[in-house]
């Protein structure tokens, strides 16, 4: 990892402008263009593309089905409070 | 401070604000606090459906902390002078 | 969030809503020997569990003083088992409930 990460946040500064990726609570993942974002993680995403995971149980068999449901959005605010983690994307420096 | 400047640019623009109980209202923002909390007006309920309770809404205020997603207007977004300020911001914040 | 400590202390303060029970009793001795036991697993292999239950494993790359983690080589565990790669990430310190140091790799 380069010198300029001294704080976990650094992390999240490097990836302005790039392509993150950022698990929410609810079962929810984000793909998108970070544009700004502050020290409580509140941020907006540019093109996003959001993933929500919700498991559902088949009444027949009784089995659990994983059901996906994607949407994407031009331009996102996100709260802060339902970030659980953020992965920017692989660097080469 | 940089969201709140940020939404103050936002005011009498159409968003699309989603809250951690699901609910989604769509309408004019028409002011923001510090807390992001936030009013709408001639508000629209996505699923009026699913939530009847909610058909004779009309104006609102939000409290900023049951706010899960605010979807924006991208071509009222500045995304370069978003950038810049947060860059700045950050750079102000390292000796905190 | 009021104005924050400074970044480079991470200290287990009782402020703190994510501190563990004991830290939170600590005498500024003890908060002190949890400080030194946060700087000595840097750059070493750690589990981080989260609130969810969730398992991280990878590499401590930092941390500050709401335990936001940087991480690199991290590997997501949901019940034990593998579900995905991350090169470097970033864990928001609320949801941690400990980090765990494992012996070097």
């Amino acid at each position: 990892m380069s010198s300029s990460v001294d704080e976990p946040l650094d992390l999240i500064r490097l990836s302005l402008e790039e392509r993150i990726y950022v698990k929410c609570r609810g079962e929810r993942e984000l793909r998108g263009k970070l544009h700004a974002f502050d020290r409580h993680l509140n941020m907006i995403l540019g093109e996003v593309e959001e993933t929500v995971t919700t498991p559902e149980i088949d009444e027949e068999t009784d089995e659990e089905i994983i059901r996906t449901s994607r949407r994407t959005v031009e331009m996102l605010f996100v709260r802060g409070d339902v970030v659980i983690l953020v992965s920017p994307p692989l660097r080469t420096a | 401070m940089l969201f709140y400047s940020f939404f103050k640019t936002l005011v009498g623009k159409e968003v699309a604000v989603e809250l951690k109980n699901d609910v989604e209202l769509t309408g004019k923002l028409h002011s923001v606090d510090q807390y992001l909390n936030v009013k709408l007006e001639d508000v629209q309920v996505v699923k009026k459906e699913r939530y009847p309770q909610l058909l004779a809404v009309k104006n609102v205020f939000i409290r900023g902390s049951v706010i899960r997603f605010i979807q924006l207007p991208a071509s009222d977004v500045d995304v370069q002078l978003l950038q810049d300020s947060c860059r700045k911001d950050n750079q102000s914040g390292k000796g905190r | 969030m009021s104005d924050t400590s400074p970044a480079g202390t991470p200290a287990a303060t009782p402020a703190q809503g994510t501190s563990a029970p004991a830290a939170a009793e600590a005498k500024p001795a003890q908060n002190k020997k949890v400080t030194e036991f946060l700087k000595t697993i840097l750059g070493r292999p750690v589990v981080v569990k989260l609130n969810s239950g969730v398992d991280y494993r990878g590499v401590l790359a930092c941390l500050d003083s709401f335990m936001n983690i940087a991480m690199e080589q991290t590997e997501e565990y949901v019940q034990g088992q593998l579900k995905a790669k991350y090169g470097d990430c970033f864990i928001r310190g609320n949801n941690v409930l400990y980090i765990s140091a494992q012996k070097r790799r």
